[in-house]
């Protein structure tokens, strides 16, 4: 397929009517309407209805329209870069993290798109998954990390990144601090400092308190102000194991892992990608996360070892 | 001046099975890619050719091809991840020299992993005539981490995140339902792969770009069993380098 082709498909999606489209697109309409037929044949089956009064997207035009609209963005990002770079402009990008992310995952990325992008301006957002999905839709942040999440509404992309586990921090003086692995049992007879707003509590709860509920200790949506607590011996914090800790807390792994969740990278379909934001999806996508977790291999369940096809 | 070698859709001629049992191991050491696709073509089963035939014919008719950038063409720029996630622009690969860059379909394809340890193997070659070598999958996450390790390969490999430099060179095409479905039968999830749920792939294709980012050579082949010979590309650059 071609460029121009996809361009002129996304011209009618967005105003569906073939004369504005050509207008938008700079062509006659007879030379938009050739590109979105050729488009339609490579794709294998009408995208656009036209009758009479009514353009609409088939099914099949519905279907790939987000997915053209990403690789077109995509494409022009690198054109757009330089148009920025040479007129040194501030390149804006905007990023939300779950209370259970942590913002020493995303240092690596910031610093390797500012060599491209030199006006790179990062600010970041905390705030729970839901909020989060709200400030893409309103589009006062860009992309998003977040842990487990339920009901993405479909115009938010989302790609999983890594897989990691949970695992008990606890202050030295603590009765379980010389244990090598935190068991239910153990659990179940310590206080637990409880993660306000935390999208993992129902599956811990699931996981260690089926029928009788943790013994809930104080309580912050903050890591760190937990952390604190931790250390001066109120309780048990359960935390995403890339999480950077204060150095007057110990990490106990919870006996066969039972606890893990998935960090997740969002952003919203069809927005004209910026140049950073194109960048930052890119480069989220395929670093190696495993290295915030050095101690551990992460699990990737969905990779199978180096299979092949035949044909 | 500069060297043509797209080679037209209609060099396609399809291939009648000839079964046979035997699995030849490919060794890819001192042999062609022209000998190591007969070898491979051996070990297709009924199904690999039907899927195969269909596919290729598809393009055909199509005429995907007819859509790739040629020599003379301006090649567009891209920043892209390698499979570590560090970026790398266009400009900067061709800064000191001319660029290889090579589009393949992903790890799963064993005539892609076969052309990937040919390239690893002509890699100091190509760097004594000055040149880089790069080659681009779809493939997204660890997945072309993960076919560097099982090939010892030391490649740049750049992942073309969201297909964008593809289909900015024209080799990009939707797979077709009945590819699809054969892949899926075989356990192959390009969805998961490329982290994009329409499946979309490339047309095996080696550009040569100059430093001035202009095509000085093209090998387009929408037969994704017939790959360039790196002794090819290397012909290609000295030619290219001759050139005024």
């Amino acid at each position: 397929m071609e460029l121009h082709q996809v361009r002129y498909f996304l011209a009618v999606a967005s105003t569906l009517n073939f004369t504005r489209a050509a207008e938008q697109c700079n062509v006659t309409q007879p030379a938009l309407t050739k590109g979105v037929q050729k488009l339609e044949q490579e794709l294998g089956g009408q995208l656009i209805y036209r009758e009479r009064q009514l353009t609409q997207l088939t099914d099949l035009g519905k279907e790939v329209l987000p997915m053209l609209e990403r690789t077109l963005a995509s494409a022009e990002a690198v054109r757009r870069r330089a148009q920025e770079f040479q007129r040194k402009d501030v390149a804006p990008l905007k990023i939300g993290l779950a209370p259970s992310i942590s913002a020493s995952l995303v240092l690596d990325p910031i610093a390797e798109i500012a060599k491209f992008l030199p006006g790179l301006h990062v600010e970041l957002r905390e705030g729970a998954a839901k909020k989060l999905v709200d400030l893409l839709l309103e589009g006062e942040i860009n992309a998003a990390m977040v842990g487990d999440v339920h009901d993405v509404p479909a115009r938010i992309d989302d790609w999983s990144l890594f897989e990691e586990r949970y695992v008990a921090v606890l202050a030295p003086t603590h009765q379980l601090a010389n244990r090598p692995s935190i068991g239910i049992d153990d659990l179940r007879e310590t206080v637990l400092l409880e993660r306000a707003g935390c999208d993992v509590a129902p599956k811990i709860q699931q996981s260690f308190f089926p029928e009788k509920p943790p013994q809930l200790g104080h309580c912050s949506g903050h890591d760190l102000h937990l952390q604190h607590m931790a250390a001066a011996g109120f309780g048990v914090i359960l935390a995403p194991e890339h999480m950077p800790r204060l150095p007057t807390l110990k990490t106990i792994p919870l006996e066969g892992d039972p606890v893990s969740r998935e960090v997740r990278l969002l952003a919203v379909q069809g927005r004209r990608y910026s140049p950073a934001l194109d960048a930052f999806v890119k480069v989220a996508r395929l670093r190696d996360w495993s290295v915030e977790v050095p101690d551990r291999d992460v699990p990737h369940a969905a990779v199978p070892e180096v299979a092949r096809a035949p044909a | 001046m500069t060297t043509t070698r797209t080679l037209a859709a209609n060099r396609f001629q399809p291939i009648d099975p000839q079964p046979d049992d035997s699995q030849p191991m490919p060794n890819q050491t001192n042999k062609t890619l022209a000998q190591i696709r007969t070898e491979l073509l051996t070990t297709f089963s009924a199904a690999d050719w039907l899927s195969y035939n269909h596919l290729v014919g598809w393009l055909r008719d199509t005429d995907v091809a007819s859509h790739a950038l040629k020599v003379g063409d301006d090649a567009p720029d891209f920043l892209l991840p390698d499979a570590d996630g560090r970026l790398h622009s266009s400009e900067q690969l061709r800064r000191n020299g001319p660029l290889v860059l090579s589009f393949f379909r992903g790890g799963w394809c064993p005539f892609c992993t076969a052309e990937l340890c040919a390239l690893q193997a002509a890699k100091e070659e190509f760097e004594s005539v000055g040149a880089t070598l790069a080659v681009v999958t779809p493939e997204t996450r660890d997945f072309p981490r993960q076919l560097k390790r099982s090939l010892g390969l030391d490649l740049k490999v750049l992942s073309d995140v969201d297909y964008g430099v593809a289909m900015s060179y024209g080799v990009l095409f939707r797979v077709p339902y009945e590819t699809k479905a054969h892949y899926s039968g075989l356990g192959f999830d390009f969805g998961a792969r490329h982290g994009s749920p329409v499946w979309m792939l490339p047309i095996p294709a080696t550009y040569v770009i100059d430093a001035e980012g202009r095509i000085r050579g093209a090998f387009v082949e929408p037969d994704f069993t017939i790959r360039e010979e790196p002794a090819q590309i290397l012909a290609s650059l000295r030619q290219a380098a001759s050139a005024p």
